[in-house]
Formats: structure tokens, sequence, C-alpha cells
């Protein structure tokens, strides 16, 4: 029913029901004061205007006027006047009854207003505990809508961003195009869009923008079907309302997720770590064993034939690279994962090459090794155990694809100490100069040297993880490995 | 070695305990074995142990309880084996005693030259109070706190000297970097760490033929130095 409907039947109520108290009060004049008439009157104008409005009111207020006037006042059934005084009581009489309607009215609307704000109220409040209580985007979204529709009589839709900033529809309801471009504007601009029911000729919307605390979590689009919006203006307050709990639910639900992930990947790290640990002891308990008997072959009294003493050798060899093998899985395994924490210290890169060469003394025996490091070295901040595996790996590999003289230098160029490792020999094939770094590649598909192609890899991964850089460079007449370490500022030294 | 030397060996794998066993008992050496920290002390307070070989990785416990328990009331040596990802099982035992470690797999002959350094060091430092020590071309004084190679006299910082003198008194021990810092610096460890680098940088300029590739003072990589008279 539109309001003219309204505005007409509250018109005709108020007419009927006067003309009834006027009826009913006919068999008492002469009875009764007429004063006592016109109170009657008054009173159906209060009751009127308390059950339906002031349009009912204000009719009222006029008709009985005029019926007091025709039916009760002399001469009866003529809307002239005999006494002249009671021309003072039908103004007065008007008076008093529209100010009473009015008053009245007012009182009403406020009435009505307190309940639908007490409504409203009641129906945020269970909105916010059901936000409270939901663990999933999809019941936030379910509960979002069935509040708009049933306390604001609006279609919800929810305009959420997702990790690339890209926003995405929630709800049972869809935008059309150009509301979803208002649903951007107002996402960009961070302020409340309204469009009239001229956008798609159906429809009115608001577009709330939701804020939390640290970003915007996304848009709100309120559409409503009714033609007036005014209605949605009224609504505007408990709008906002909405827009603030839906933004600190989205927050919640969001930051709720983020911490499911921390957990997750420490109860993962934790998983991993434990089974690394468990690996390394597990796999070097048999290598142990293993390649401690096979040296104790050499040992048997009486000695065993020589092959057999042979054999025994092979067997330990074969053993120690298995070993190497499974401490560089196991360490490139944890560097992958960043789970391997440097124990960095400042000290001078001499030790470490000196350790490293210390180590390899055996099959260094047969290459002719030069060491030539600037005399201005400073202290660099690294990890020594790391450091000397890659220069195992890269002296490894000289001695592998080398044919007999080895260089190691170290200078400082820029902000970086740049050492290499130097051998003479075939050069790395010019696209292959890169590759030879990366997991499981080996220099030359024809070289028949043992070894998977791990080492290189490792070597990459603890100086990437030291701040520097390893390359490769073919020479007139052989290979350069290069890294780099950052200089950083070195402790002062006071002697 | 006449009378033979008795020694512990805490190690829970059958298999190594068996070629440990075999290797210094063909050396002469009377083997004590237990596979817990608990049977462990048992051994160590019936046998008399000459010296201990533990395994790090035991399954009741690290052996962190059992260095400390045998150092409240023993001097033994105590030899321990570590696999090799954890530099800081090694550094723990150090500091709570043990004197030397092996990184597991490691070979026979290596386990034999360990246990008769740390039997030797046993032997001379129940019986020896000789100021003078002699290693490579250097030789040390420490009554006059002399150091000659040959007839040249050396000059050493106070600091150098200290250092020297711990080295002489700790031949074939390993001495973690927290343990050397303690005793010349005895402050914090983050502060001076690398001024132990330097020190030991010097020492090696002044007293080893190649200081690159030193054979007296020896870098035992992320865990601290070890000194050895050499041959």
């Amino acid at each position: 029913m539109n309001a003219k409907t309204h505005y007409l039947r509250d018109i005709f109520y108020s007419t009927v029901a006067c003309g009834l108290t006027a009826l009913l009060a006919m068999p008492l004049i002469g009875r009764m004061n007429l004063v006592n008439i016109v109170m009657l009157f008054l009173l159906v104008v209060v009751l009127l205007t308390v059950k339906m409005g002031r349009t009912a009111g204000v009719t009222a207020a006029f008709v009985s006027v005029a019926l007091f006037d025709v039916l009760f006042v002399e001469p009866r059934f003529s809307f002239s006047v005999t006494d002249a005084q009671y021309i003072l009581t039908f103004i007065v009489m008007l008076i008093v009854a529209l100010v009473i309607s009015y008053l009245t009215s007012h009182l009403r609307e406020q009435m009505l207003e307190a309940e639908l704000k007490a409504q409203q109220s009641q129906a945020l409040y269970e909105l916010a505990q059901a936000l409270a209580s939901s663990v999933t985007l999809t019941q936030a979204t379910s509960a979002i809508s069935q509040f708009m529709h049933q306390s604001l009589r609006l279609e919800a839709v929810l305009v959420l961003p997702d990790t690339t900033e890209n926003l995405h529809q929630h709800g049972e309801h869809r935008l059309t195009e150009v509301e979803m471009l208002m649903a951007h504007a107002a996402y960009d601009s961070g302020n409340i869009m309204q469009t009239g029911y001229q956008n798609d000729g159906e429809h009115s919307s608001t577009y709330l923008p939701l804020h939390g605390s640290t970003r915007k979590r996304g848009v709100l689009a309120a559409r409503s079907n009714i033609e007036s919006t005014g209605e949605l203006l009224h609504d505007r307050a408990m709008l906002e309302a909405v827009a603030s709990i839906t933004a600190a639910s989205i927050e919640r639900l969001h930051f709720v997720e983020v911490a499911h992930d921390a957990e997750w990947r420490v109860a993962s790290e934790r998983l991993r770590s434990s089974i690394l640990s468990a690996l390394s002891h597990d796999i070097r308990t048999p290598l142990t064993a293993a390649y401690g008997m096979a040296d104790s072959l050499h040992l048997i009294e009486p000695p065993l034939p020589q092959a057999a003493q042979d054999t025994a050798t092979a067997l330990c060899t074969q053993i120690l690279q298995l070993n190497q093998m499974v401490s560089n899985l196991l360490d490139l395994a944890k560097l992958q994962a960043g789970g391997m924490t440097l124990r960095r210290e400042w000290q001078p890169v001499e030790e470490v090459i000196g350790t490293s060469l210390q180590l390899l003394q055996s099959i260094l025996s047969k290459h002719h090794v030069t060491i030539k490091l600037a005399p201005d070295l400073p202290l660099l901040n690294f990890d020594a155990v790391l450091i000397e595996r890659v220069l195992c790996n890269l002296l490894e590999n000289a001695i592998k694809y080398g044919n007999g003289n080895i260089e190691i230098n170290a200078d400082i160029k820029g902000d970086f100490a740049h050492l290499s490792i130097q051998n003479s020999g075939k050069p790395i094939p010019a696209d292959k100069l890169e590759q030879i770094f990366t997991l499981f590649e080996r220099g030359s598909e024809s070289h028949t040297a043992h070894g998977t192609g791990i080492g290189l890899s490792i070597c990459r991964s603890i100086i990437n993880a030291h701040g520097g850089q390893i390359w490769a460079e073919n020479l007139n007449d052989g290979v350069n490995i290069i890294f780099t370490l950052p200089l950083g500022t070195p402790p002062i030294v006071n002697l | 070695m006449t009378t033979p030397n008795t020694i512990l060996v805490v190690e829970d794998q059958h298999d190594i305990l068996k070629f440990i066993s075999d290797a210094l008992r063909k050396e002469n050496i009377r083997v004590l074995t237990a596979s817990n920290i608990r049977d462990a002390l048992n051994e160590s307070t019936t046998g008399q142990p000459d010296m201990a070989i533990l395994d790090l990785g035991l399954p009741d416990g690290d052996g962190l309880t059992l260095i400390q328990n045998l150092r409240t009331w023993s001097q033994l040596p105590i030899l321990v084996l570590s696999a090799r990802s954890d530099e800081l099982d090694k550094i723990n035992a150090l500091d709570a005693g043990a004197d030397d470690y092996l990184t597991k797999p490691f070979a026979i002959g290596e386990l034999l030259a360990r246990v008769r350094a740390l039997l030797r060091r046993r032997a001379t430092s129940q019986s020896n109070t000789s100021p003078l020590i002699v290693f490579g071309d250097i030789s040390v004084n420490r009554a006059q706190r002399e150091v000659m190679r040959g007839t040249e006299a050396l000059h050493l910082t106070a600091i150098e000297y200290q250092l020297l003198c711990i080295f002489l008194v700790n031949v074939g021990k390993v001495l973690t970097h927290r343990y050397l810092l303690n005793e010349i610096w005895g402050g914090t460890f983050t502060e001076n760490a690398h001024y132990l680098r330097i020190y030991v940088g010097h020492l090696r300029k002044k007293l080893e033929l190649d200081p690159t590739q030193p054979k007296h003072i020896l870098t035992e990589t992320g865990v601290g130095y070890r000194f050895v008279l050499g041959d």
C-alpha cells in the first residue's frame, strides 16, 4: 500500500470514527452539558492520532468541529450559529485538537522509532554474536546476509580483496558490473558511496568500505528493492554500524588464518628439523659401523692377502664418499628450508683456507697449490664450518676437473672480498657456466668422474645465505670459480 | 706402556662397539664396555679406567651429564664421538670437561692416534714438572720466560705468551674458543672473539714455519684450537 492510499484510508476511517462518535453522543443531548461532548470528540482525536497517525488526527480535528457545529450546536443541522460564543468554542476546540493531534503523533512517531531502534539494536547485537562465533568466511557472509535481509530488507554482498589485491564477491547475491565498479571506487577511495535507483532502474545501493585496524578489508555492498532512497538514508547510521562490525569480523578471520598458517609452519618446521636430526644420526650410525669394520680388515692378524686389503681400502673410500653425499644432502635440505642459522664470527680467511687444505691433503698431494692472499685482507664475518665446506667442495672440483695446478686467490673489490679457486684444465661450456650451480647438474656430460651435482649447489646456498655471490668463469687454460663475501664493518682492534 | 691401560668405551651400537674394542685390544689395552649412561657410571667407579671413549648420541640422554659427573671426581681423559652436523654438541662436551673429539665416521688409525696421545698426556702430566718444552724448532723455558728458535730469542707480547702457556699446559687437548677467551680475557664472549683469532694468527706467524699451514697450533673448525708437539 503506498503513501497515497494510506492517506486516503486514514481520512476515511477518522471521518467514520467521528461520525460514529457523533451518533453515539446524540442521545445525550439535553442530558449532558455540550462541554462534555467536546471532550468526547477530543478524546476521539487523541485515540485516532495514537492509533493511526497525524493525518487521521488532523482530519478528526476538523471533522469533529464540523460535526459538533452541525449536530450539537443550535441551530442544529446547520453550520450557522445562534450563540456567537460557540464560535470561540469552535476555534479553541480546533486549536486544541490540532495541538493534541500533533503532539500525540510526534510522541507516536518517537515511540515507533524507539521500538524500531530497539529492534535493530537487538538484531545488531545478534549479528555481532553470530559474527564473533563464526570461524569461516562463509559463516560470516551468511550471518551478514541474513541480518541485512531481515532487519533492513537489503541484499548484501561482501566484496573482499585476495592476496593480490583483486576484489571478489562473496554471498548469495551477485553484483552487476556497474555495481562492481562502484564497489571498487568505494574501496579505493575509502568513502561511502550511494547511488539512487538510476543505475539499473530497479535497485538503489550503498557501498560501505570496511576499515580494519591496520588496512582496508573490503567493501559491503547493500542493495534495496524499494523505490525510496529515503528509507536507506534513514538507516545510514545503522549501515555504518554494520560495516564496522563486519570489518572487525573480517579482520579477525584474517588474523585467525594468519595464526593458523604460522602454527602450521612452526609445526612443520619442527617436524622437518627433528626428521633431519634423526636422519643425520640414523644414517651416520651404519656408515660409522661400516667404515670402522672395513678399516678393521686392514688390521686382521694374520694379514689378509693384498687383494683383500685393497678391497678394504676401496670400501673405505666409497663409504666416505657416501658420507660426504649424505652430509651435503642434509645440509642442502636445512639451507633450503631456511632453517640453518649461520654461526658467523669475525675471523681471518687464512685460517679456513688452511683447514680446507689440511682436510684434503691426501688427495691434494699430487697437485700443486699456490695461495695468493692480498696483504690487507680484513677480518671477515662468516660461518667457518660452512665456508670450509664451500672451499672443500671447490677444491674437490678443481681436483676432479683440473689437471694439476690449483691457485687460491683472495682480494678486495669494492664492498666485497673476492675469493677464487682456479684450476688449469678443460674449460666449462659457456652455456653451462650458470647451470652447474643448479642441483644435479654436472659440468661435462662426457666426464666419468663420480659424484652427484650437489656440491656447487650447496656452495651457492651457503654463499647466498652469507649475502655474497658465486659464479664461474672460463680462463685461457682453465676454470676459475669466484665467490664473494660482504666486507661489512669489522670490529675495531686495539692492540 | 708396560702395565696395560684400561679404557671404558660407552657406545650403544653393537657393531661400532665391536670394532672399537677389537682395535683397542690389539693395542694391548683392556676394554670395559657400557651401552648407557647408568652402566657407564658403574663401570667407571668399579673398573677404574685410565680413559673413556664416549658416544654423544646415546639413547638414554646426552653424554654431558656423564662427563660432568666424571669430572667431579676424576681427571681421566675423555674422548667423545659425535656425528658431524653439530658443532654445538662437541663444544658443549669440551666445555663440560671432555678432552678431544672424533667425528663419525672415523678411521681406526685416527682413533688409535688420539687414544695414544691422550694416554701419553695422562702419563706425562702425572710425572711432568719440567718447565722446558720443545716443539718443531722452538724451545720454551717457562721458568725463564724464554722462547727461542735455535739460538735466536723470539719476542712475544704478554698476551701471546699467556696464550702459548695455555697451549703448552694442554698439549693435545682441544680448547674451545670460549675456554681460551675466558682464560685470557675472562669476559664476555661476543666482544672479544675476534681478538683470539688475531692473537693466534700472530703466534703462528712467530712460531710456525708456514703460518698458513700450521703444524703445532691447529684449528678445529667451529670449535677452537689444539696444540700438538708434532713429530
